[in-house]
């Protein structure tokens, strides 16, 4: 029996070992197939598909499932612009049911290549259904994996306010123990004394106070202070009027010029698009947004408003322009309309930084109003910036005449007249 | 030339008037009533003087509380999703077509706010009319029908496409006319839409209307040489140019390009190959044209047609029978040498005249034929289209549908019941009608009677074409989208004729497509991108053919003859009785536009009058009838009455009245309405024309209504700042004209001017040269200025102040043609007996801020608010200016302008930019001024400041001629040229090289940087006319 057994076991383990290699060996064949079209998918697809969800391009999931035929398929990917050519019927379908936007050729692409890609979109898709068949069993885990989290913050809350609660009573309990022991002591007696002499202590502090304000010259001086202390006081604050540095309002959207700007590192004229050409740096437009939002952060409630504002529907990738309305952005830069300021002259021209008006904008989760905006500030950089005129033909002539009246002098902005009225006041 | 020779404004300033006198003491016309609120009144005065510090108290104490408040949040609004070629902040320029004339619309952000000739313009090359500077605020006009509207209420399109279809089926199905009158439409699409229409509808006939007509010359060619056309003037082939009454630099159909012609020779280049064209007027009344001309000739109405009847036989050397002498003193001699000069610069000759009258221009074709005009200073084979209308046309319209047989009238840019002489005829005629449709985009006075009004777009907002000239096409492309809910007419045709398209872009683009494009060698879409960006194609004009006049002229000239002598019959000053001339001023032209008011408060070029028409007498009738100025007459002429103030013109011939159409309109919008008199009810339709003349008599009623002219407002207490000479003289030499005041020991304010950094002009020194000799006067660089700047229109009664706005003004002088060297019409100087105030010359002088290198102003202004820049501009800080106003006290040109009011924030203004919508007009890169500062011309420095911006970024140095004025940009006579002084090689520093520079109120010393050249008259020599 013992050797049956023994057999049985290692027949068991064989057929196990053989079942297991079999297995592992198929896995590892269609693992390496699925990732080659991992890489191939992640570098050439995703700018415009996603497999479960519809972007520039169908949902490649549902799509390649549907579509057996992986000839016409391989052909598709690699030129279909041939087959619309051709007025493939198929072809021609999904092309004007996509507005005739046609897809890049990928002619680089070997079968081998596409076989591996629609590979793994298959059975990628075949995860994320499995894992929605199995939602369904698992759904309450699901919903008690997500309810434990507040129910247990809320636990810890409650259990930390109790605490609290407990140690307040102790406190008060403790206090009145004391107290009764004291009571007991005699201790009454020192209480009594002790306002004895604070009472003193008060007459004291009135006669004092009394002499003092009697001083005149004390009283002169306090005065004195005070006005001048008050009237300081008041001129900043009337230098200050309407300067508002630091202002920084509530914007529609939770925006982050630190994730854009810094972690992303994205140019700021990517968005601010006029900022080099005239004179408004410009708020973007929905639609550069909508360049990378379109596939980026698509859950995001934030970026939903960007949806609801142009109309757009994540679903169907449609715009309903009679449904749009625009943001309404809160301005941070406020120049007065008497002052006319150009972004392209300091920013094109003159080669200067956005974070030398604007700060470090790149740090900043919610941009405030970095720099004054004064007209002293104005003129004090221009006093001081040197005339960036190096390779621009412009400055040639305008430089040269400078230098003949005054040799070996900086030659600012000021200088060339920066600081004349008529440079932004008319 | 004398330069003792008197110049002055007005006869109130000749005469030296108490009431000019004291208005000119001070700065302001009417000072602050200060006084009266600190003077011992005080209690008893308005504003007593406790109520004065309670309010004051108040208003410090409520200030304060409202300065609590946190600063209003500004939203800012991007685009949902931006246009491509839309940048923020950064100007668009368009091409499009204004009356044949191509342009170019600058918009920001989708606006447009400003309107530019197009550089490579046939027409004009880039010049522009006050007109087509003055139309972009028609856009923005709230008062425009903002639906379609049926039976006096709003409805929508698809109600009125059905109704109109439903009546016009009807209409058709009865036999009855279907009328569309419509002004001159040159356009070939919208031309083809209406063909289509007639061929949709076989009973439909198209009416042309001008309510100024040019049928006489039209129907004279027709009658001389077969050809019913309005030709095309060369007026730069003529040497000598003789014009009865044709006002053709400003009013008479195409006065830009006109005004580019003449003055080509006449400009300073043109001096300098010492040559010069001659130019004499005959006419009644003074015209733009006859304050340009060399000799001018006040004639009576009645007496251009013997005129031309004497010139005539002067010319051929025979005697049309019925020929006589002229009454005017001297005018057959002046005659006889017009003759001689003509003659002998025959080929090189224009005569032309402004009657509408088909026998007097037959006549004039006959003159013109003898010297030789057609094929060189006239053109019959590539002929203007600007005006078609056909008088008799509109006639038998209002006729037919009194009988009965019209059964839908359409109006298309026609308003005959405000500009038909008889317009209870028309209202008549119109009851009779079953269906009337105006696509007037305003309820003007013929849509208030019709049953459907289908608004038009505004030309901004449309698709179409134009071609005013042969062979040259312009193309029409909106700059926005429609402001209301309104269609363009040809899309309303197109749609109930049930065209095979219904969109009318489409079919501008059918009709380039199949017919235009090629004519200017395009093809295809990539042809008609092309076109967009030129804006025109243009075919090589046909060869101008030479035509000889060989009528019989006896029976033309015994019409004209007896025309004349109808008119001239009794007319007598003492018994009341005057030769009336209805004329069109450069303003206001036909009144179309009369709710603009950039062009009513355009001070007229002549009278100097905004906001009025009036009568223009001469100075002598006014005394022998014992008016007052601006004394108001009762003028009864063909059956109408109206009253209007007097005006003491100079130049007036004695015995005539002259009055201006376009105005008195009653439904033209708040601010056309009530402004000035109708005088179109004094047209007659005689001979089959529509007649500018008739008999009227007048009725002192001795009342007053002052007039607000602006001619003295700007006095120099009579320095002398005009500079004249005769060609003669400026032959023998060029700077003959400049006779300095005496040499002036020269001071000067700054030390150590070379090193100084302030005040060294080291790279740019803005000046500008203005020549007298090619400014006409027509001031539509008054409203370029004003559409550039955002100056604000400040009213009738505001200008009666003395407290216009315009940065730059045209001051008209007049002088007595009495010289002692040229005086008089002939050598023995007969001219003398004529009464001084017919024989006056005039001179125009632009004025405008001089950016004095030594300005008063700066030194005066206790707060450093105006201020000079190391470019020679003379600036103004709105925002320092604390108002004090002794600048414009200091200023010896007086072109500063002081805000007495937020014009455009102020119900009391309510004609100009009084709402939010009009408000879009603004140029956003000039600040709107508030009240209390002071301003005045910047020199166009935000255009200075652009152009420097551009060259920098495109890394090249700023060139010459890239930065241009709004003033310059617009004239068409190349009168002012800006620039760079610094560089030799510019433009204005070669034109102010000229001998004839000279610079106003240079003995002050204050150093201006507008040079002016000497103005050059024509002068004839001793055996020829003065």
């Amino acid at each position: 029996m013992r050797n049956i057994s023994l057999i049985l076991k290692q027949f068991s383990r064989s057929v196990l070992l053989v079942a297991g290699l079999a297995v592992c060996g198929f896995n590892a064949h269609a693992q390496a197939d699925a990732a080659k079209g991992e890489a191939l998918f992640k570098a050439k697809c995703t700018a415009c598909h996603k497999i479960d969800v519809r972007m520039t391009g169908p949902a490649l999931g549902p799509q390649l499932t549907q579509e057996t035929d992986d000839a016409y398929l391989t052909k598709w990917i690699q030129n279909n612009q041939a087959l619309i050519a051709a007025k493939n019927p198929k072809a021609l379908k999904i092309y004007n049911e996509f507005n005739q936007a046609g897809m890049t050729v990928f002619s680089e692409l070997s079968d081998a290549d596409v076989g591996n890609i629609i590979t793994y979109v298959r059975t990628e898709w075949k995860k994320m259904q499995d894992e929605k068949a199995k939602a369904p069993a698992g759904g309450s885990a699901a919903a008690e994996d997500q309810g434990p989290s507040s129910v247990i913050i809320w636990g810890l809350l409650g259990v930390i306010v109790i605490a609290f609660i407990v140690i307040l009573v102790l406190n008060k309990v403790i206090a009145t123990l004391e107290r009764l022991l004291l009571n007991k002591g005699g201790v009454a007696l020192i209480e009594e004394s002790e306002d004895d002499e604070a009472a003193k202590a008060k007459a004291n502090r009135a006669e004092v106070f009394k002499k003092l304000i009697k001083n005149k010259k004390l009283v002169f001086f306090v005065v004195l202070c005070g006005t001048i202390a008050l009237g300081s006081w008041q001129w900043v604050t009337m230098w200050n009027t309407n300067v508002h540095q630091g202002y920084q309002p509530v914007q529609p959207i939770k925006y982050s010029h630190e994730l854009h700007a810094g972690a992303m590192k994205i140019e700021c004229q990517y968005c601010h698009v006029a900022a080099f050409k005239g004179k408004n740096a410009s708020i973007p437009s929905l639609n550069i947004c909508m360049n990378c939002h379109k596939s980026v952060k698509t859950e995001s409630p934030e970026i939903h408003k960007i949806y609801d504002a142009l109309g757009y529907d994540p679903n169907t990738a449609k715009y309903d322009s009679t449904k749009a309305k625009p943001i309404q952005w809160v301005r941070i830069h406020n120049l007065p309309d008497l002052a006319y300021f150009n972004h392209s002259q300091h920013v094109k021209v003159g080669g200067i930084k956005c974070q030398t008006c604007h700060g470090q904008v790149q740090e900043m989760k919610e941009v405030y109003q970095y720099s004054p905006l004064t007209m002293k500030w104005c003129i004090q950089c221009h006093r001081r910036t040197e005339v960036n005129g190096k390779g621009n033909a412009y400055y040639d002539s305008i430089l040269a005449a400078h230098d003949k009246i005054k040799k070996g002098e900086k030659v600012t902005a000021a200088v060339l007249g920066g600081i004349e009225c008529a440079k932004c006041h008319y | 030339m004398d330069s003792n020779k008197k110049y002055w404004k007005g006869l109130e300033e000749l005469n030296n008037t108490p009431e000019f006198v004291e208005k000119n003491r001070h700065e302001f016309a009417e000072p602050i009533p200060i006084e009266e609120v600190l003077s011992g009144g005080g209690l008893s005065a308005k504003t007593p003087r406790r109520d004065f510090l309670k309010a004051l108290g108040f208003g410090v104490g409520a200030v304060t509380l409202a300065a609590c408040q946190k600063v209003p949040v500004h939203k800012s609004i991007p685009y949902l999703i931006k246009p491509e070629e839309v940048t923020p902040g950064v100007a668009n320029y368009y091409t499009s077509t204004f009356e044949g004339n191509a342009i170019l619309v600058k918009t920001r952000e989708g606006r447009p706010i400003k309107v530019e000739g197009n550089p490579n313009d046939l027409l004009s090359k880039g010049g522009l009319s006050a007109q087509a500077q003055a139309s972009v605020l028609d856009l923005y006009d709230n008062t425009r029908v903002q639906d379609p509207m049926m039976d006096g209420s709003t409805t929508g399109w698809a109600q009125v496409d059905a109704f109109v279809k439903s009546e016009l089926a009807a209409v058709a199905a009865a036999g009855k006319t279907i009328s569309i009158v419509s002004a001159t439409k040159s356009s070939p699409s919208t031309q083809a839409v209406i063909a289509d229409f007639i061929t949709k509808y076989p009973t439909a006939k198209h009416v042309t209307y001008d309510a100024v007509s040019y049928t006489g010359i039209i129907k004279a060619n027709q009658n001389s040489f077969g050809k019913a056309v309005l030709p095309h003037y060369n007026f730069d082939k003529a040497d000598v140019i003789v014009s009865f009454g044709a006002d053709f630099l400003g009013t008479w159909i195409s006065g830009e390009e006109f005004t580019r012609q003449y003055v080509s020779n006449r400009n300073g280049k043109s001096l300098e190959e010492k040559k010069m064209s001659r130019h004499i007027q005959f006419e009644s009344g003074m015209s733009m044209t006859g304050t340009n001309a060399d000799a001018r000739i006040a004639i009576k109405p009645s007496e251009e047609g013997p005129a031309l009847v004497n010139l005539y036989n002067a010319i051929s050397g025979t005697t049309l029978p019925g020929s006589k002498k002229l009454t005017t003193p001297n005018a057959d001699k002046v005659i006889t040498l017009v003759a001689k000069e003509l003659v002998a610069a025959k080929g090189r000759a224009l005569v032309v005249c402004g009657s509408n009258d088909v026998a007097t221009q037959v006549l004039v074709n006959a003159i013109n034929s003898l010297l030789g005009s057609y094929g060189t200073t006239i053109d019959l084979d590539n002929p203007s289209r600007q005006y078609a209308g056909n008088d008799s046309d509109i006639v038998d319209f209002i006729a037919a549908a009194k009988r009965g047989d019209v059964g839908a009238a359409i109006f298309l840019d026609a308003n005959p019941a405000y500009d038909y002489h008889s317009a209870d005829a028309v209202k008549e005629a119109l009851k009779k009608v079953r269906l009337k449709v105006s696509f007037s985009d305003h309820a003007d006075e013929t849509a208030t009677l019709c049953n459907v009004v289908a608004p038009n777009h505004h030309y901004l907002e449309s698709w179409g074409d134009d071609s005013v000239i042969e062979g040259y096409y312009t193309v029409m492309q909106p700059a926005i989208n429609p402001v209301y809910n309104t269609r363009q007419a040809e899309t309303s045709l197109l749609i109930w004729s049930d065209n095979a398209v219904k969109d009318y872009y489409t079919y501008v683009r059918n009709n380039w497509n199949t017919k235009l494009l090629a004519i200017g060698g395009l093809s295809g879409q990539a042809g008609w991108e092309t076109l967009l960006q030129t804006g025109f194609v243009k075919a090589a004009p046909k060869t101008a053919g030479t035509y000889s006049f060989n009528l019989d002229l006896n029976a033309v000239a015994q019409t004209i003859l007896s025309q004349s002598a109808k008119l001239a019959e009794g007319v007598s000053v003492d018994g009341k009785k005057f030769e009336l001339q209805v004329y069109q001023n450069n303003a206001m032209r036909d009144g179309k536009r009369a709710n603009n008011p950039w062009l009513q408060e355009l001070p007229d070029p002549v009278s100097k009058v905004t906001w009025d028409n009036f009568v223009a007498m001469s100075a002598t009738d006014v005394k022998k009838l014992g008016l007052d100025e601006f004394g108001v007459v009762k003028v009864t002429a063909n059956g109408y009455t109206v009253e209007l103030p007097v005006l003491s013109q100079p130049g007036q011939a004695q015995g005539t009245i002259s009055i201006a159409v376009g105005y008195g309109r009653t439904a033209a919008g708040k601010v056309g309405n009530n402004v000035g008199k109708n005088a179109y009810p004094f047209y007659s339709f005689r001979n089959g024309t529509f007649q500018t003349t008739a008999q009227a008599a007048l009725e002192v009623t001795g009342d007053v209504f002052p007039l607000s002219q602006t001619q003295t407002h700007h006095s120099y207490e009579g320095r002398n700042v005009i500079r004249e000479t005769s060609f003669a003289e400026y032959k023998k030499n060029p700077a003959s004209g400049k006779h300095e005041e005496g040499e002036h020991k020269k001071y000067d304010l700054w030390e150590n001017t070379n090193n100084d950094r302030i005040h060294a002009r080291p790279v740019y020194d803005w000046v500008m040269a203005i020549d007298l000799n090619a400014c006409t006067g027509c001031g539509a660089c008054v409203v370029a200025c004003s559409a550039e700047n955002n100056v604000p229109v400040v009213g009738k009664e505001e200008v009666g102040r003395r407290r216009e706005m315009h940065w730059i003004r045209i001051d008209r002088y007049y002088s007595f043609n009495n010289d002692s060297v040229h005086g008089g019409v002939t050598k023995e100087k007969e001219i003398d007996k004529l009464d001084n105030y017919d024989n006056v010359t005039v001179v125009h002088q632009p004025m405008l801020c001089q950016h004095c290198d030594h300005a008063p102003c700066e030194t005066v202004c206790p707060v450093l608010a105006t201020v000079h820049s190391s470019e020679g501009l003379n600036q103004m800080a709105y925002n320092r200016c604390v108002g004090t106003r002794y600048c414009a006290n200091n200023c010896p040109y007086k072109v500063r302008r002081f805000n007495w009011f937020n014009y455009w924030n102020d119900s009391r203004f309510d004609n100009y930019l009084n709402n939010e919508h009009t408000q879009l007009v603004l140029n956003p890169d000039v600040t709107t001024r508030f009240r209390g500062v002071m301003e005045k011309c910047s020199m166009c420095v935000q255009r200075i400041q652009a152009g420097k911006l551009k060259a920098k970024m495109e890394k090249r140095p700023l060139q010459d001629g890239e930065i241009k004025m709004a003033c310059q940009q617009t004239c068409s006579a190349n009168a002012i040229i800006f620039g760079n002084r610094n560089d030799k090689n510019s433009e204005v520093y070669k034109a102010l090289q000229s001998e004839r520079t000279y610079y106003v109120l240079e003995e002050l010393n204050v150093q201006p940087g507008i040079g002016y050249q000497v103005k050059v008259r024509n002068t004839g020599t001793e055996t020829t006319l003065a």
